[in-house]
């Protein structure tokens, strides 16, 4: 008799629970990790990480949310091969020692219907310290093409590179990083 | 000023060399000249990086430096001794050093890899402690060793694609240049021993292993470096020739061994991208 009880209340929650919370994956083809850096003063070089993974949890109506993405350090680009491999030496990434760069989020500042910033950690060569992306784009629905239900966001944030003990060629290379997010993620 | 010091130049070659140049001739009285190598190589970290370590996030670039000055320090009363079992002792411990230092690295492997690439630095590290130190009644062999093995695995490090570290080497090779270069001038022998070859071959051994794991420096080129010491002690030259004269043959011979780790790592990385 308990047991029905249980289960009958299970039934009854669940469809709200479901809903209160949507679960997302991210989509990696959509979804990139951009970092811009000064190089000796002349100009600003730019990079992006090509292999990103992660989940996201989305509560319109309680305007609250979570995201846990994982970033490849390995597969950093910036156009130029030479480039890219001391990028990924200990120099800089360490790729070996730290394959992942993450950042982890359960703050989603919201403003009106769509979050205006998302308040989280950043590990970076095993370092880790408090980030706030600023959203700068952010839409939920079906996409066209896919006919999935998803959710797309634009976000920024700006660190240095020394906080985290990443000090080669400091100052001629710049320490202020100017992190860009772009991602998709598909409901679940 | 400060310029200056932030040069790549000052601080992987001429202050290490002037340091080291200063302690040599100012330790001698203490029979400690073995000790300039260590810190030359410590000015140059001082100037790169400052001495800040943090025990709770060591990282495996502030491992090795902590190794060596451990070294450099485990080395003094080391020399009070003279028992049969501290070159094996030294050796295995060289080679457990590497396995600490490249741990996070070697647990990303799969467990035969892990092993082989274990095993491969363990063996590499342990080698250079031993072999360096049967220099260490040979000042003028362990110091053209130390010359080579600096500036050889600084510069395969660095064509490997690793600047910091590779600075390092370049001071480590600066520094033992200094303690050679006083031994030519004076045609006198320096006092030598556990604290010029123990510090210098272990962060030699740990700079070369951890650059085969993390950057591109071929594993193969580790194999003229290896021969270093050995070229040092085997190659025959009389000990009744002026110094300058062993010194210059000797360092002519492996500092070749030097020039072919460099060409083996260039043959794969092509020249440092900065």
């Amino acid at each position: 008799m308990l047991k029905r009880h249980a289960l009958v209340m299970l039934l009854a929650v669940l469809p709200f629970a479901a809903h209160a919370s949507d679960s997302y994956t991210i989509d990696p083809p959509h979804t990139f990790a951009h970092f811009t850096v000064n190089h000796l003063g002349f100009s600003t070089m730019h990079g992006r990480f090509d292999k990103t993974s992660g989940k996201a949890t989305l509560d319109m109506a309680a305007k609250t949310g979570s995201v846990e993405i994982s970033i490849e350090s390995g597969s950093i680009s910036t156009g130029f091969a030479k480039r890219d491999d001391h990028l990924k030496s200990p120099d800089f990434f360490n790729a070996a020692e730290f394959p992942a760069i993450t950042f982890k989020s359960k703050k989603f500042n919201f403003k009106g219907d769509a979050p205006a910033s998302i308040e989280g950690e950043l590990t970076l060569l095993g370092v880790t310290k408090p980030v706030t992306l600023t959203v700068t784009e952010f839409k939920c629905g079906t996409n066209p093409m896919s006919k999935k239900y998803e959710c797309g966001a634009g976000a920024t944030a700006q660190i240095k590179r020394s906080d985290f003990g990443m000090k080669a060629f400091l100052p001629a290379v710049g320490d202020d990083i100017k992190l860009e997010f772009e991602l998709e993620a598909n409901k679940d | 000023m400060q310029e200056l010091l932030h040069h790549p130049a000052v601080q992987g070659g001429l202050v290490p060399f002037g340091v080291a140049l200063l302690a040599a001739v100012l330790l001698q009285p203490l029979r400690l000249s073995g000790l300039a190598v260590i810190l030359g190589f410590a000015a140059t970290v001082y100037l790169d990086n400052g001495f800040s370590l943090d025990f709770s996030s060591l990282k495996t670039f502030q491992k090795i430096v902590w190794l060596g000055s451990v070294a450099a320090l485990a080395a003094i009363p080391l020399a009070l001794f003279n028992a049969a079992w501290i070159r094996p002792l030294l050796t295995a411990a060289g080679g457990a050093s590497a396995l600490w230092v490249a741990e996070r690295i070697l647990q990303q492997h799969q467990l035969a890899q892990m092993f082989l690439w274990g095993a491969g630095i363990a063996l590499y590290a342990g080698w250079l402690v031993f072999w360096m130190d049967k220099l260490g009644e040979q000042p003028v062999r362990a110091g053209s060793a130390g010359l080579a093995l600096g500036l050889g695995t600084g510069l395969a490090v660095l064509f490997g694609g690793y600047a910091s570290l590779g600075l390092y080497g370049v001071a480590l090779g600066a520094a033992a240049g200094a303690y050679v270069l006083i031994q030519m001038i004076t045609n006198s022998r320096l006092p030598c021993g556990y604290t010029f070859t123990l510090p210098l071959a272990l962060l030699a051994g740990l700079a070369g292993s951890y650059a085969v794991l993390s950057v591109k420096l071929p594993w193969y080129a580790l194999l003229p470096l290896a021969a270093i010491p050995l070229a040092a002690k085997i190659i025959p030259v009389s000990e009744k020739v002026a110094l300058w004269l062993q010194s210059t043959l000797l360092s002519a011979a492996t500092l070749a061994c030097a020039a072919g780790a460099v060409f083996l790592t260039w043959r794969v990385a092509g020249a440092p991208p900065f």
